[in-house]
């Protein structure tokens, strides 16, 4: 199982201001955002992990042993063309969590939100830098990579994690599963991409492919997507 | 000379009938004829260094195929077979390629395991006679450094060149740069240092000079035949022989001498790229003056006396600091990463790195500590103990080129440190201190330096290595002690021209106004030749000094970066606390929730009951109208959740107060609310947040955790008779709990109301599952409550 653990040398200000959900609020002290941001990369312990798989995209299913079906129809459109997968997983760890858990306990209420918000960023950026280094390597057997996808992105259920504990081996990397289904620590994800050769990527059905972050997502009453749609308007307005 | 290498290996070997899947050095016992054929086709297209069959040779590649224990068998083959082909007319380079892994902490490979890796494969090349070693196709400077160790110690005499392959960023897959990469191997030893596959020929140019700018070593290349392409389901490399080939003096200018092909390239590529550079003269490189360099994995620090002020941060020192020390003897390293992080964003552009702890393992621990900054951190590092131990410990550990502080002429120093210096390409700090203590006079402290460098010359190192050290001793005990620091700084510049560094604050030791003391000390140092204090970035006065001096001695030409940053600081950073006087008292408490200026809203409660306020009155008209305004600007987009915590805290500061000074004040007298986050479910961020809230609502909140099964939320519902039940669930897989929730509340009979929310809970899911309320969020959430109750 190879292991990446991709350094935090910075964590993304905008993309934390956008998880905090201030994206469109004005006079907030900018000092707040990037002490929250120092703070979770001195507390993060970056790590991730990931494996490749075939892939049968006509039966929808990683031919793992024993092999995984996947449900959904959005992922099995999105796999589409696909014939190899990496499943991969990367956490923080705990420590931030603690953190949030304590300051709020505290009554520090906005430095615990604006720390969690903080800590989503890192582990979306961990995931990117996972990406970044498989890139090269599956880039030198002809593949490109379609963006990444969770459970419970679009109709993919959730109840589903557990198969992508036991591909991606993220226990060696201290991940594991509540009984609820849900990743254990908080600010893990894990998630699957598909792998495939530039020439098959002419089919019309390649937009939807395109269509990626919020514009890919059903959760239309989300407020990140509200802001960002907001902010697109404003920008026009504006222009 | 201009070198020309041999192209692709795999594909070659392939058509020469390898099965995909199969072990490519396998072929060197079972194939050796094809071998062969492929090593003559490049020979006599012109290769003039031919690269064995072994780029997978090592035990941790082979391991796949399971013939991990086969490492001696399939080099010394290939190297046989090499032999054969080369008939003496050409060299011969030992390929090692990496080993798959990424080394720890980016990955789970141990630094030794895979230098015990590349020094068996290394000794199996160097036993069957290559003449050169190639490391080749390292995307992570950490697995070249374990490599070059390996490859130095298992064969000292055969030259070593070390090829990283770069993304389209023009790093490497891990962050480096080329003129990091540069600095750091040309320093450990590296004899040639290049780039190969990934990219093609015109991509691979600007790396090409900028390695070739920043080492006096010769410089390699080897590109792919253009950038990869599909065709018919089969990568591809677009790039014809005459096309790659016209790239190779546009290489050579570039500054390689030794030049060939990686994917994609033939025979007929290296016959074209041979006949391109027949007729080429050799560039001449320009003899660059050797600066000092020092470099992180992706980012390199130059001090030198014609360059900007290098601050060298020192809080990373437990010495005179308890807590810290405290915290480092029980294996904590949270606030040396804080100093780290914290004096990078200070200024600091080099830390010092001091774990100087007694009683505790001082190897382990400065492995530790250069392991976690150097992930954290882009700014070099200076290792700073007296351990020998320890000092190779972080050399080792450092994916970079390292300053030793310090060496002085002490013999033990000399002994052990300048070794270890030469062996990691790690500059030295040089203090002038002997056997008999510090020299006093400045012609002293050079003769002292001048040994400790021309002992280090005798081990090896070279100009670019030192950084000197003046030595500051405390003015209180000795008048002569800040004129002797700058004669001897002079007397640096004039004799030897190395750049300077000193520990400045020894210098006010025993004076008052200390501060005062040391920027004039420090602006004084400056004038004298200071390039590189080591000082703490935090202090303002000496950044002042910094500043000013940079702008008086022409550093900040014209005083321009000066201006800019005076003028900075009459315009303050933080919005100005707002003006309160004006108002009426309760009208200002209000104003001050809604802002969330939590620093003064104690001052303001205070005022207000001089004033003759009541504790009822500062909670409805002052506190209560507060949440309802912020509550309405949430609910129209002009006020955001952070914005309203940050009132929140304001608001809970004041009540603490108020029940402090009237404890019957503040009673939550408007209900009991009951809230949990629902079984299975441990995110309690959104539910914290509605509680607290309500709390500062007048509500009376009865919190009890994430994770809460039905039959304790039933419990509480009625041992504290609540009005209103408030249930989270953040996902699809613990909504249902909410129902369960619901259906054991009312199988007891218990009348509270029912209010449910949580990212994946809708209007809809509430009507179903028979809740009374749906909150979207926790402004909501009270608005709702105070409706339930009758508040609204």
């Amino acid at each position: 199982m190879p292991v990446y653990n991709a350094p935090l040398l910075k964590i993304d200000p905008k993309e934390t201001r956008r998880y905090a959900g201030l994206m469109r609020a004005k006079n907030f002290d900018e000092t707040r955002i990037e002490d929250a941001c120092q703070d979770a990369r001195l507390l993060a312990r970056p790590q991730g992990i990931w494996q490749l798989y075939d892939y049968d995209c006509e039966k929808q299913t990683v031919l793992s042993d024993p092999p995984f079906r996947i449900e959904g129809t959005k992922i099995g459109r999105h796999l589409a063309g696909c014939d190899k997968v990496i499943l991969l997983a990367v956490t923080v760890g705990d420590d931030i969590e603690e953190m949030v858990t304590k300051r709020f306990a505290d009554g520090e209420y906005t430095s615990s939100v604006l720390l969690d918000a903080a800590a989503t960023t890192a582990v979306e950026q961990l995931a990117d830098g996972l990406e970044r280094a498989i890139k090269p390597k599956v880039a030198a057997q002809g593949y490109s990579m379609r963006w990444r996808f969770s459970p419970g992105y679009g109709d993919w259920p959730l109840e589903q994690q557990p198969e992508l504990i036991r591909l991606t081996h993220c226990e060696t990397i201290g991940i594991s599963l509540s009984e609820a289904k849900m990743l254990v620590p908080r600010k893990s994800v894990t998630a699957i991409i598909g792998l495939y050769k530039e020439e098959k990527t002419t089919s019309p059905r390649e937009n939807k492919h395109d269509a990626k972050g919020c514009a890919a997502c059903s959760k239309h009453d989300c407020p990140a997507r509200k802001q960002e749609e907001a902010a697109a308007a404003e920008s026009e307005q504006k222009a | 000379m201009i070198h020309i290498f041999d192209g692709a290996m795999g594909t070659m070997l392939q058509a020469g009938g390898l099965k995909p899947g199969g072990c490519p050095e396998l072929m060197n016992i079972e194939h050796p004829e094809v071998v062969r054929d492929i090593h003559r086709a490049y020979i006599e297209a012109g290769a003039t260094i031919i690269e064995t069959n072994t780029f997978g040779a090592s035990r941790l590649k082979l391991d796949h195929y399971g013939l991990e224990n086969r490492v001696q068998e399939l080099n010394a083959a290939a190297v046989r077979i090499a032999r054969e082909a080369a008939k003496g007319q050409v060299k011969i380079a030992g390929s090692m390629g990496p080993t798959g892994r990424f080394i720890s902490p980016l990955g789970d490979l141990d630094f030794e395991e895979a230098y015990d890796c590349f020094q068996e494969q290394a000794s199996a090349l160097a036993n069957a006679g290559v003449d050169f070693f190639i490391i080749e196709t390292c995307i992570d400077i950490q697995e070249m450094r374990a490599a070059l160790l390996a490859a130095k110690d298992a064969a000292p005499d055969i030259p070593v060149i070390c090829q990283l392959t770069y993304s389209d960023d023009g790093r490497t897959v891990t962050g480096t740069d080329p003129q990091s990469a540069a600095i750091i191997l040309s320093a450990m030893g590296a004899d040639i240092i290049g780039v190969n596959c990934s990219l093609g020929p015109e991509q691979l140019v600007p790396i090409v000079k900028t390695l070739s700018e920043n080492c006096s070593c010769p410089i390699s290349v080897q590109p792919n035949a253009g950038m990869p392409q599909l065709v018919d389901g089969e990568t591809h490399f677009p790039m014809g022989p005459e096309d790659f080939g016209s790239w190779g003096p546009k290489l050579l200018a570039a500054g390689a001498t030794y030049l060939g092909g990686c994917c994609g390239t033939t025979p007929a590529h290296i016959r074209a790229l041979a006949a391109a550079l027949a007729g080429c003269a050799e560039p001449k490189r320009t003899a660059r003056p050797q600066r000092l360099w020092l470099a992180s994995r992706s980012k390199s620090v130059c001090i030198d006396q014609a360059l900007p002020t290098v601050l060298i941060g020192e809080r990373i020192n437990p010495t005179g600091r308890k807590k810290l020390a405290a915290e480092i003897r029980e294996g904590s390293l949270l606030s040396v990463k804080k100093e780290a992080v914290n004096q990078v964003k200070a200024g600091a552009q080099l830390l010092d790195v001091n774990m100087g702890v007694a009683g505790i393992d001082a190897v382990n621990a400065m492995k530790q500590a250069v392991t976690e900054i150097a992930q954290l951190t882009d700014a070099p590092l200076a290792i700073d103990t007296s351990d020998a131990a320890a000092l190779e410990a972080g050399l080792r550990a450092y994916p970079g080129r390292a300053l030793i502080n310090s060496v002085s002429a002490e013999d033990a120093r000399i002994r052990d440190f300048l070794p270890l210096a030469k062996k990691y390409g790690a500059a030295i700090l040089c203090l002038p201190i002997t056997e008999d203590g510090v020299p006093k006079t400045a012609e002293a402290r050079l003769k002292t330096v001048q040994f400790i460098i021309g002992k280090a010359k005798e081990a090896g190192l070279k100009d670019g290595d030192f950084l000197l050290d003046a030595l500051v001793m405390t003015v209180s005990a000795d008048k002569d002690a800040c004129r002797e620091v700058l004669r001897t700084l002079q007397l640096y510049r004039q004799h030897l021209g190395y750049p300077a560094t000193m520990g400045l604050s020894n210098i006010s030791f025993g004076l008052p106004n200390r501060p005062l003391i040391n920027s004039t000390f420090f602006a004084m140092c400056l004038a004298a030749g200071l390039d590189a204090p080591i000082m703490n970035p935090y202090d303002e006065s000496m950044q002042k000094a910094l500043k000013a001096s940079a702008a008086l001695l022409g550093d900040d030409p014209c005083g321009l970066a000066f201006s800019q940053d005076e003028s900075n600081l009459a315009v303050p950073r933080k919005a100005a606390v707002m003006k309160t006087t004006d108002l009426p008292i309760l009208d200002a408490i209000k104003q001050a929730v809604i802002e969330g200026e939590k620093d003064i809203i104690v001052g303001l409660v205070i005022q207000a009951l001089q004033e003759g306020k009541t504790g009822n009155e500062i909670t409805e008209n002052g506190l209560t109208a507060a949440m309802t305004e912020i509550g309405e600007d949430f609910g129209s987009g002009r006020m955001f959740l952070p914005q309203v915590l940050l009132s929140a805290e304001t608001m809970r500061a004041a009540f603490d107060k108020l029940k402090e000074l009237i404890p019957a004040s503040a009673n939550a007298d408007k209900g009991t609310f009951v809230i949990a986050t629902v079984k299975g479910d441990v995110h309690d961020l959104g539910k914290n947040i509605t509680g607290a809230l309500l709390a500062n609502s007048g509500f009376k909140v009865i919190d009890l955790g994430k994770d809460v099964d039905a039959d304790t939320i039933v419990r509480a519902a009625k041992e504290h008779q609540a009005d209103i039940v408030g249930l989270a669930a953040l996902m699809t897989t613990t909504m249902p709990q909410i129902d369960k929730v619901i259906a054991k509340l009312r199988e007891e009979n218990v009348k509270a109301r029912v209010m449910i929310g949580g990212a994946a809970v809708t209007q809809d899911y509430a009507d179903a599952c028979g809740a009374d309320a749906y909150a979207a969020d926790g402004v909501k959430a009270v608005k709702l409550a105070k409706q339930m109750v009758g508040a609204e």
